[in-house]
């Protein structure tokens, strides 16, 4: 059929034509994020966010004097189509570094692409344990792992609550598995007897059946790892059941950003959150630009949010470091890092099991007054937390 | 008493959610009976109805249960215009495979979540009512009851609701000239063209009675749940395992199958674990087509004619 | 000419490697073949034989994970899933005729979309065996370079066309139409319907499962929501036979290069992108509308406003 051989003619003009040819002074760089799909809440926070790194930056007069301009491309939330991004951000479109993405199956995917390629790759965002367990060479994760989200929730167990039993819930993604498999750990370290653990799928409309369950075992801390639709139902069916425990706790995500306030109303309050970050911690830059997020956008941004302005800055400074931008420079000069940004402080380990991966502290947020504060290490907390919290009919 | 409580609670929360189900799968019923089409794209006609509804509830501050007044007409409206412009020219064009109607369906399910998706954006919106987290409990009518059970409020208002626009349709098909007329054409098609029913005209009057019912099931659940664009998918599935399980195209089969599969789902997810409950309700389904494929209608058709 | 179509174009694709195209445009051409070999096999169940299946993705996704599994548990190569998928995608396509087949129209794919959706959350939920939501990610991919791939997709494509043409002009490919036309008066005529169609489904199903293994060692990654969803995999499918032409033998081979074509180049442009399965829906609602049995199936009446230009101007 000469169709066919016409498509393939055409493939091969639109092919050359999306090679990038570098104008002299600006340094394009891409960014898979998923911008439509369940993810698009997070992709949209991401993409604000490292819009205004971008706009910093360039007043500042760009990354070694060429101006910074950012494209993003829309993975959908889907691995396939990170990692074909990926592959022509390397390929045909020769980007130096690559960084990005929110979801920790999208991030896996490049990650193997990228150190395949040997191309350096900057995780943002995705939490699975295991994209820094593989040994990978240029990978390198600036956000603590799904098995360190818990650390400042659980330093909050062992010296305030000392509760002795727990029950989990989770969605069923790969973020969900890991932070409750994660829970688990940590829960028989610190002696906790985990009573239930429960997965289910996203987007469940009736969460009172399992929710009875939870009531019958009454479980001193009820710990979820939900996205933020989820988080609100739970909490609104848990106050409808009148479920008593002596804690609600999220493991970050849905729980930590402001919709959550906002879809569960009253059943939000006094719940708390692991986080990796919040909107008053006091590294340099965090406030201004939680401030000036605010001033753009209505709303405080999440962890991811600065996660991203973050990462931008990181970006900066490995390429400033670098010798040349030769994939092994760059490299060298992550492995260098070490850098305070509005996330936190960075840098890249080979440490426990994990390489060029980041440690840093995490906290705990809890809604008090319908808004988060974070409450924990004491040595970060913006407000004085609120335990024992009372039973639900006792409230109002 | 906590192992009655939970079977109680969990009972309670499946029949509820069978309720809202039922509605759903009705509107899929009738128009299965009617035009022997199964409309994979009736979920997404809920989420347009629910969108509806939350644009009048963000802007105007209707409130989800007034919105049906408004969100039903208009669906009625616009499944009209489908019904007429793209359905039925279908059902007339010839081709290798019969089943281009159910592939149209998908179709429309792809662009109306897509289009969903570019106007409104993949974000989550709910109607946060004021009343959204309320219930009834059991123990402030009787305080030494042994057992805690709750009823959510506007869970058991939008049933109380479905269960009255069910009544209202049972009344409409059964009494009324036009209820009889989309009945006679459900059950045999060319015996009613004989008997003088205008059977294109009960094709489009029983679409719209299934948008109508559809916009209806949708105010209704947005208060007790929350909306985003490919919202339209589960809720397709939930209507044709019921249709399925209730037997095509019979009223009855969906309500009673609507509340079977409520209860089932809320029993699998106490006692066998909530991320089974989607296979849950497939397995079911599969089980329904093969050893019950005329669903529950067909039980009950024998049950009338044993008489 | 025409008979020898064919075979030039499968010459010219195996010139393309040497063409030393970008890896990003191999990396279309390479999906384009992989789902050539879905909508093929897809084909010989719903086009040939008249069972439209809603839910191929979970003989896809059975192959991928016959792949990824053998990997992760035994530690042998993924590229052994291939031969491995003959064994148990046959397996799976029996159960599934088993419950299937003696449904007829839009049960059975009402049925078979059920079945590929029970795969995939039980996928999920086998945490244990399947690794659920975690996904199997194979540790490096055999080779960097795609020029291996694509030959292999190749190989795989050119070898379901022969067979297919093979079976079609066959006895066996009688039955199957015979089928799709009457089921009823092709059993009174002796034709044991049971056992034809269920040929039919392993045919399809295996051929499915080995695109599927073939996916896993390409992709390096799988998960549940990869390779068993119901929009991303099943329905496209079933767009892209439909597209192309329901049985024919060019139809899944053109549907499948508009579909990865578009697919790929709708995304890239800013603001469409986000709606490119508006386009797609649109696209398979026009093909129902106007040309229902695709663009090879009714090219006549595709090229009806051409010709009557032609004859206007002369």
């Amino acid at each position: 059929m000469k169709r066919l051989s016409i498509f393939v003619a055409i493939t091969f003009i639109i092919g050359l034509s999306s090679l990038n040819v570098y104008a002299q002074d600006t340094l394009k760089l891409g960014i898979p994020l998923p911008l439509t799909g369940t993810n698009a809440k997070f992709g949209e926070i991401e993409k604000k966010s490292y819009e205004i790194a971008k706009d910093e930056i360039n007043a500042m007069g760009g990354i070694k004097g060429k101006k910074v301009v950012l494209e993003f491309e829309d993975s959908q939330g889907k691995p396939e189509v990170a990692r074909s991004i990926v592959e022509r951000l390397i390929d045909v479109k020769k980007q130096p570094v690559v960084f990005g993405e929110y979801s920790s199956s999208c991030s896996k995917a490049i990650a193997a692409v990228a150190e395949e390629r040997k191309v350096p790759y900057l995780v943002v965002t995705g939490a699975t344990d295991d994209i820094t367990q593989q040994g990978y060479k240029y990978v390198f994760r600036m956000n603590p792992t799904n098995a360190y989200y818990a650390t400042g929730f659980m330093s909050f167990l062992n010296t305030v609550v000392k509760p002795k039993t727990i029950a989990i819930l989770y969605e069923s993604s790969d973020f969900g598995t890991s932070g409750a498999e994660d829970m688990v750990h940590q829960a028989k370290k610190a002696g906790m007897q985990v009573l239930l653990k429960e997965q289910y799928e996203k987007g469940a409309v009736d969460f009172r059946p399992i929710l009875s369950k939870v009531k019958s075992v009454r479980p001193d801390v009820i710990y979820m790892v939900s996205y933020v639709m989820d988080a609100a139902l739970l909490m609104r069916q848990i106050k409808e059941l009148r479920i008593d425990a002596k804690l609600y706790a999220g493991g970050a995500a849905g729980f930590a950003i402001p919709e959550f306030v906002q879809n569960a109303k009253e059943a939000s309050e006094l719940v708390m959150t692991a986080t990796l970050w919040s909107p008053q911690i006091a590294y340099p830059g965090a406030k201004e630009f939680a401030e000036k997020y605010k001033r753009l956008y209505k709303d405080y941004p999440s962890y991811h949010g600065a996660e991203a302005y973050s990462a931008l800055y990181i970006i900066k400074d490995v390429l400033t470091r670098a010798k040349s931008w030769k994939a092994n420079d760059i490299r060298a000069a992550f492995k260098a890092t070490n850098l305070t940004t509005a996330f936190g402080p960075i840098r890249f380990e080979d440490k426990a099991g994990y390489t060029n991966q980041n440690f840093m502290d995490t906290l705990v947020m809890q809604v008090i007054k319908g808004k988060h504060q974070t409450i924990w290490p004491q040595k970060y907390a913006s407000a004085q937390y609120v335990y024992p919290i009372p039973k639900w009919r006792e409230r109002r | 008493m906590p192992e009655l409580e939970l079977f109680l609670q969990t009972l309670i929360a499946g029949f509820l959610l069978g309720g809202l189900y039922g509605l759903i799968a009705l509107g899929m019923a009738l128009i299965m009976g009617v035009m022997r089409v199964i409309n994979l794209a009736h979920g997404d006609f809920m989420m347009i109805a629910m969108y509806i509804a939350y644009w009048l509830f963000t802007l105007f501050e209707i409130d989800p249960y007034l919105s049906v007044f408004v969100a039903a007409p208009a669906l009625f409206l616009f499944g009209l215009a489908i019904q007429k412009y793209l359905l039925t020219p279908v059902m007339k064009v010839e081709s290798i495979l019969p089943h281009n109607l159910v592939i149209l369906t998908v179709g429309l399910a792809m662009v109306f979540s897509n289009l969903a998706t570019v106007f409104f954006t993949g974000d989550y919106r709910s109607t946060p009512v004021s009343y959204a987290s309320n219930a009834w409990y059991l123990t402030d009518y009787w305080p030494d009851s042994p057992i805690e059970l709750s009823l959510s409020m506007p869970w058991t208002l939008s049933f109380v609701i479905a269960v009255i626009i069910t009544i209202a349709l049972w009344i409409f098909l059964t009494k009324t000239d036009t209820g009889k007329s989309i009945r006679a054409t459900s059950q045999d098609h060319d015996a009613a063209l004989l008997m003088g029913v205008n059977v294109n005209r009960v094709r489009m009057v029983t679409f719209g009675i299934g948008m109508i019912l559809v916009a209806a099931a949708g105010c209704l659940f947005i208060p007790i749940y929350y909306l985003y664009p490919a919202l339209g998918r589960q809720f397709t599935n939930v209507g044709f395992v019921i249709t399925v399980i209730g037997g095509m195209g019979s009223t009855d089969g969906a309500i009673i199958g609507g509340l079977i599969l409520g209860i089932f789902e809320s029993m699998t997810a106490t006692y066998i674990g909530m991320g089974w409950a989607p296979a849950g309700r497939f397995a079911i389904f599969v089980a329904a087509l093969v050893f019950l494929p005329g669903g529950v209608a067909s039980i009950l058709r024998k049950r009338r004619l044993g008489k | 000419m025409k008979k020898f179509l064919p075979l030039i174009i499968f010459a010219a694709l195996c010139l393309v490697p040497l063409m030393d195209l970008s890896s990003y445009v191999m990396h279309i051409l390479i999906l384009v073949l992989m789902w050539s070999v879905i909508g093929m096999a897809w084909n010989i169940l719903g086009g040939y034989t008249g069972q439209v299946s809603f839910g191929h993705a979970a003989f896809f996704g059975f192959g991928a994970y016959t792949a990824g599994l053998l990997y992760y548990h035994l530690e042998i190569s993924a590229w052994w899933g291939i031969p491995g998928c003959v064994i148990i995608l046959t397996a799976l396509s029996l159960v599934v005729g088993y419950i299937c087949l003696r449904l007829r129209g839009a049960y059975f794919a009402l049925a078979t979309l059920a079945l590929g959706e029970i795969c995939r959350v039980a996928t999920e939920n086998l945490v244990d065996f399947t690794q659920g939501n975690l996904g199997i990610m194979l540790r490096e991919r055999t080779w960097v370079d795609k020029t291996w791939y694509f030959y292999i997709i190749l190989l795989i494509a050119a070898g379901t066309y022969v067979l297919i043409k093979v079976v079609m002009e066959s006895k066996l490919g009688y039955y199957f139409v015979a089928i799709r036309e009457d089921q009823d008066a092709a059993e009174s005529l002796g034709i044991d319907t049971t056992f034809y169609k269920t040929i039919s489904l392993c045919l399809s199903g295996v051929l499915t499962g080995i695109a599927g293994a073939f996916f896993m060692n390409y992709m390096g990654y799988i998960d549940p929501g990869v390779v068993f969803p119901l929009y991303d995999i099943s329905i496209t499918i079933v767009m892209v036979v439909m597209v192309g032409g329901a049985a024919t033998y060019w139809g899944p081979i053109v549907g499948a290069v508009i579909m990865v074509f578009l697919a790929e180049e709708i995304r890239s442009i800013p603001y469409i992108g986000a709606a490119h399965m508006t386009i797609f829906g649109v696209i398979l609602i026009l093909i129902i509308l106007f040309l229902p049995n695709g663009i090879v199936g009714d090219f006549r009446k595709l090229m009806k406003p051409f010709k009557r230009k032609r004859e206007a101007t002369s």
